[in-house]
C-alpha cells in the first residue's frame, strides 16, 4: 500500500512537471506580455526597460522556467513582515469539517459491519489532522511576486483559498445532500411521475449555463423576493458586509449565510443534477445485477436489500466522481465569482490571465494539478476501501 | 396420495413490452411430490425461468405479471400472500441457486456475512448460532477450512466454490423446495458433475424436493426422478425419467433426444438438430406452438392447440394431437435414439 502511493506520487510529479512545462509554453505562445500594457504609457517608457531585466524577462524561455520552478518549490525567504504569512483560517474549513463529517456519518451508517467503521474514522482523524496542519502552517513558498504589482504570490493566492473553499464545499455538500437521495430515490422508483420529473429538470438544470442560473436566483431570491416581502433575505454580491468584524456572533453567522446562499446555490444546482444522473444511472446498474436477485430469492426486507446490498454498491463509483470533483473546487468557480463579486481564486485566476500574470498563472495551474494528483490518489485509496475486490501491490 | 408439495394450476405469466404482451408462461399445470426431484428442460426463452420466478413471487409489475393460476405450496396458494409472508417462505422454505455463481453473490461482503444474514433472517437465532450453521452448511458442500473460508469475499473463490457456496445457502435453512436455475451451466464440465454429484446427495439427505431448469438432457437423467418438457411457454411433455428418454410421445422431446452428444457412441452419426426457431412469444402461431418445425404436422395441428394429456406411459402426459398414431419410440431422427437414451439412464 505505501509502495503503490509512492510510486503513484512519483508518478504524479512527473505529471506536475509536464503540466508546468505545456502551461508555461502555451503562456508563451498566446501572445502579449506581461508589460504590453505599460507600454501603451508613454509616461513609463523609461521603467520599461529596468522591469524587463528585474523580472527576467529578457532571458532565454528555459532560463525563464527554470527561475520559476526553482522559487517554486524553494521557501520564502522574504525580508518583508508582510510576504509569504498568509495562512488557512479555519472559519473558511467548517463546509469542508462538515462534508468531511456527512461522509464519515454516511460511511458509517453503510458500513455498520464490523472493522469498516474504523477505517472511516483513521480517514476523519486524518482530514482533521490535514486540516489543523494547515492552520496553524508556518511554511510558505516563494512564488514569485505578481507582475501586475499585488505582492508576493503565495500570499496572493492564500488570501482567496478560504473564500474559494467556502463556497466550493459548500455547494458540494448542498449537491450531495440532495443529489444522491435523489438519484437513490428515482432508481428505485423507475419510470414512476417523480422519477421523470427529476430527470427532466436534471437535464434543464445541467444544459442551463450557470451564469443564467446565477442571475436568475440573484433577480429571483434577493431582487424579486425583497420587492414582493420587504425583507432583504440574501445579498448578491461580496462575502460579508462590511462592519463583520463588530457584529455578533449570531449575526456575523446570519450574515455570512445570507451572502453564502445565492453563489453556492448556482453551482449545487448544476452539480446537484450531474450526481443525480450518475447516482440512479449507478443504483439502476446494481438494481439490475444478479447478487441483488439474489438477495430478493433469500427473503430480505426490501429495506434491507436496498440499504445493505444495493447502496453499499452503488456508492463505489460516486466516491471517485466525488474526489475528482473536490480537486476541481480548489481551481475556484471562475464565472460564479465573478457574477458573486467573490473574492475566490477564480477570480484572481481570470483577472490574472487577463493581465498576462505568469506568475499568478502558473500558480493557480499548479495548485489544481496538485490537487487533481493528490485527490486521484485518494479516490483510488478510498476506491480499495469500499471495494474488497481492489488490492494495492 | 397424500397432498404434493407444489402444485401449479394453469399459471399464466406475462410481460408488457413496446412490442406487445409476451406470453413466457402460457398456462402450464404440474405437480411436485415431497422429495421429488424434476427437471424442467427446454431451450432458451421456453419459459423454465419465469416458472421459477413466478414460484419464488420475484416476478415484479408493472414490468411482468402473473395474469392467472394459482401456486400451491404445502397447502398456501402463493399468490395470494402478502408481500412480507412471502419474505419468510423465500429462502427459508423455497430456495432458489441460480446460474451465474460468479455475479449472484454480491462483491462487497463476506461469504459468512452472506450466508449468515439468511440463517438470521429465517431461523431466529444468534449471531454466534447462525456462524455455527454457516460453518456446517459450508462443510456440507465440501468447502475445505470452512471456519476461515467464512471471512473470505465472494472474489477469493472460484467459479465452482461459489456455487457450492450458493447451495450451502439455499440449502442452510432447510428448505422443502430447492429451485436450481441452470446451476451449473456456467462451470466447466467437471466442476459440473460435481457440483450435480454434491446436490443429488444433499437432496437425497434431507429429503429436499429439486425443481432443477435445464437445457442439458444429460444432467436431467443422472439427477431427476420426473421430466417436463417446456416449449414456447407451455408444458409439451412430462413423465418419469425412464418415460421420458425411452418412451417420447413428442416430436419435440424426440428430436431434443436426437440431438443430444453422447460420448460412447461408436457410430459417427451427425447430431441432429430441430431446425427453425421457437416461436415469437408476442404472435404465438395458430394451433400447435410446435408445429411450423414439426416434421409430422397436419391439418388438425395448425387449427387447434393441443392440451397435455395423459399419453403413453401411465403418468406420462403430452401435447401433441398424434402421440398415438406416431411411434416415435421406434423412429429415430438418423439412428439410434432408443438405445441412445437407454445409455444415458443405465
Amino acid at each position: 500500500m505505501l509502495a503503490y502511493i509512492t510510486r503513484r506520487l512519483v508518478y504524479g510529479l512527473v505529471t506536475l512537471l509536464a503540466l508546468s512545462i505545456i502551461v508555461f509554453t502555451l503562456l508563451q505562445l498566446s501572445g502579449g506580455g506581461p508589460l504590453d500594457r505599460l507600454k501603451l504609457n508613454p509616461r513609463m517608457a523609461p521603467y520599461i526597460q529596468a522591469l524587463t531585466e528585474q523580472w527576467g524577462l529578457d532571458q532565454p524561455l528555459y532560463k525563464q522556467y527554470w527561475t520559476w520552478l526553482r522559487n517554486y518549490v524553494s521557501p520564502c525567504t522574504s525580508t518583508d513582515p508582510q510576504g509569504c504569512t498568509s495562512s488557512f483560517g479555519l472559519k473558511n474549513a467548517i463546509p469542508i469539517i462538515m462534508l468531511v463529517l456527512a461522509i464519515a456519518a454516511t460511511a458509517f451508517v453503510v458500513y455498520s459491519v464490523k472493522n469498516h467503521w474504523r477505517g472511516a474514522l483513521v480517514l476523519l482523524v486524518w482530514f482533521v489532522a490535514i486540516l489543523f496542519a494547515f492552520r496553524n502552517m508556518s511554511i510558505a513558498f516563494n512564488w514569485g511576486i505578481s507582475f501586475q504589482g499585488a505582492g508576493p504570490v503565495w500570499d496572493l493566492v492564500f488570501s482567496r483559498v478560504g473564500a474559494t473553499f467556502r463556497l466550493g464545499f459548500t455547494a458540494l455538500l448542498l449537491a450531495l445532500m440532495v443529489g444522491i437521495p435523489l438519484g437513490i430515490y428515482q432508481a428505485i422508483r423507475q419510470y414512476s411521475f417523480f422519477d421523470q420529473l427529476g430527470t427532466t429538470a436534471a437535464f434543464v438544470a445541467f444544459s442551463t449555463p450557470i451564469f443564467v442560473i446565477a442571475l436568475a436566483l440573484q433577480i429571483l431570491l434577493a431582487l424579486k423576493l425583497e420587492q414582493w416581502t420587504g425583507v432583504k433575505l440574501f445579498y448578491v454580491t461580496g462575502m460579508n458586509n462590511p462592519g463583520y468584524g463588530e457584529m455578533s456572533f449570531l449575526q456575523q453567522i446570519a450574515d455570512t449565510l445570507q451572502h453564502l446562499t445565492l453563489p453556492a446555490l448556482s453551482i449545487a444546482l448544476i452539480s446537484l443534477a450531474g450526481y443525480s444522473r450518475f447516482q440512479r444511472a449507478s443504483m439502476l446498474d446494481v438494481l439490475h445485477s444478479d447478487y441483488l436477485r439474489t438477495a430478493k430469492a433469500k427473503g430480505l426486507p426490501r429495506r434491507r436489500i436496498i440499504v445493505k446490498h444495493a447502496l453499499r454498491n452503488a456508492l463505489i463509483p460516486i466516491v471517485t466522481l466525488v474526489s475528482l470533483d473536490v480537486a476541481f473546487i480548489i481551481g475556484g468557480a471562475i464565472i460564479t465569482e465573478s457574477i458573486f463579486g467573490w473574492p475566490g481564486i477564480g477570480r484572481l485566476y481570470i483577472v490574472a490571465i487577463g493581465t498576462v500574470d505568469y506568475p499568478v498563472v502558473m500558480s493557480i495551474v499548479m495548485i489544481i494539478g496538485i490537487g487533481i494528483v493528490i485527490m486521484n490518489i485518494v479516490a483510488d485509496i478510498l476506491y480499495g476501501v469500499m471495494d474488497p475486490r481492489v488490492r494495492y501491490d | 396420495m397424500t397432498e404434493p408439495l407444489l402444485k401449479v394450476e394453469d399459471l399464466r405469466t406475462y410481460f408488457a413490452t413496446e412490442e406487445g404482451v409476451v406470453r413466457a408462461v402460457d398456462g402450464i399445470s404440474f405437480e411436485m411430490r415431497r422429495g421429488e426431484r424434476r427437471g424442467v428442460v427446454g431451450e432458451s426463452g421456453s419459459g423454465k425461468s419465469v416458472t421459477a420466478m413466478s414460484i419464488m413471487g420475484l416476478i415484479e409489475p408493472p414490468a411482468g405479471d402473473i395474469v392467472t393460476g394459482r401456486i400451491v405450496f404445502d397447502g398456501q396458494n402463493l399468490l395470494e400472500l402478502s408481500e412480507d409472508e412471502m419474505q419468510s417462505i423465500r429462502g427459508g422454505r423455497i430456495a432458489m441457486i441460480f446460474q451465474d455463481p460468479m455475479t449472484a453473490l454480491n462483491p462487497v461482503y463476506t461469504i459468512g456475512d452472506q450466508l449468515m444474514e439468511t440463517i438470521v433472517l429465517h431461523q431466529k437465532v444468534s449471531k454466534a448460532e447462525a456462524r455455527e450453521i454457516a460453518i456446517q452448511a459450508l462443510r456440507d458442500v465440501q468447502i475445505p477450512n470452512a471456519e476461515h473460508r467464512l471471512n473470505d469475499y465472494p472474489h477469493q473463490f472460484s467459479g465452482g466454490m461459489r456455487q457450492r457456496v450458493m447451495i450451502a445457502m439455499g440449502l442452510s435453512c432447510s428448505p422443502d423446495l430447492l429451485i436450481a436455475d441452470e446451476p451449473t451451466t456456467a462451470l466447466d464440465v467437471t466442476t459440473q458433475a460435481q457440483i450435480m454429484d454434491l446436490m443429488l446427495h444433499l437432496a437425497e439427505d434431507r429429503g429436499t424436493a429439486v425443481m432443477l431448469i435445464t437445457h442439458d438432457l444429460g444432467v436431467v437423467a443422472g439427477f431427476c426422478d420426473t421430466v417436463q418438457v417446456m416449449y414456447a411457454g407451455g408444458i409439451v411433455e412430462s413423465g418419469t425419467i425412464d418415460d421420458i428418454y425411452h418412451n417420447p410421445q413428442h416430436p419435440y422431446t424426440w428430436g431434443l433426444l436426437g440431438s443430444m452428444t453422447r460420448l460412447d457412441d461408436a457410430t459417427q452419426h451427425r447430431l441432429h438438430s430441430i431446425s427453425g426457431a421457437p416461436p415469437s412469444l408476442i404472435k404465438l402461431p395458430e394451433g400447435c406452438r410446435f408445429r411450423p418445425r414439426c416434421q409430422f404436422a397436419t391439418d388438425i395441428c395448425r387449427q387447434v392447440l393441443p392440451v397435455l394429456r395423459p399419453v403413453g406411459n401411465p403418468g406420462q402426459m403430452a401435447a401433441c394431437h398424434r402421440s398415438e398414431e406416431l411411434d416415435l419410440k421406434a423412429l429415430s431422427v438418423d439412428g439410434e435414439v432408443g438405445a441412445a437414451a437407454s445409455e444415458v439412464t443405465s
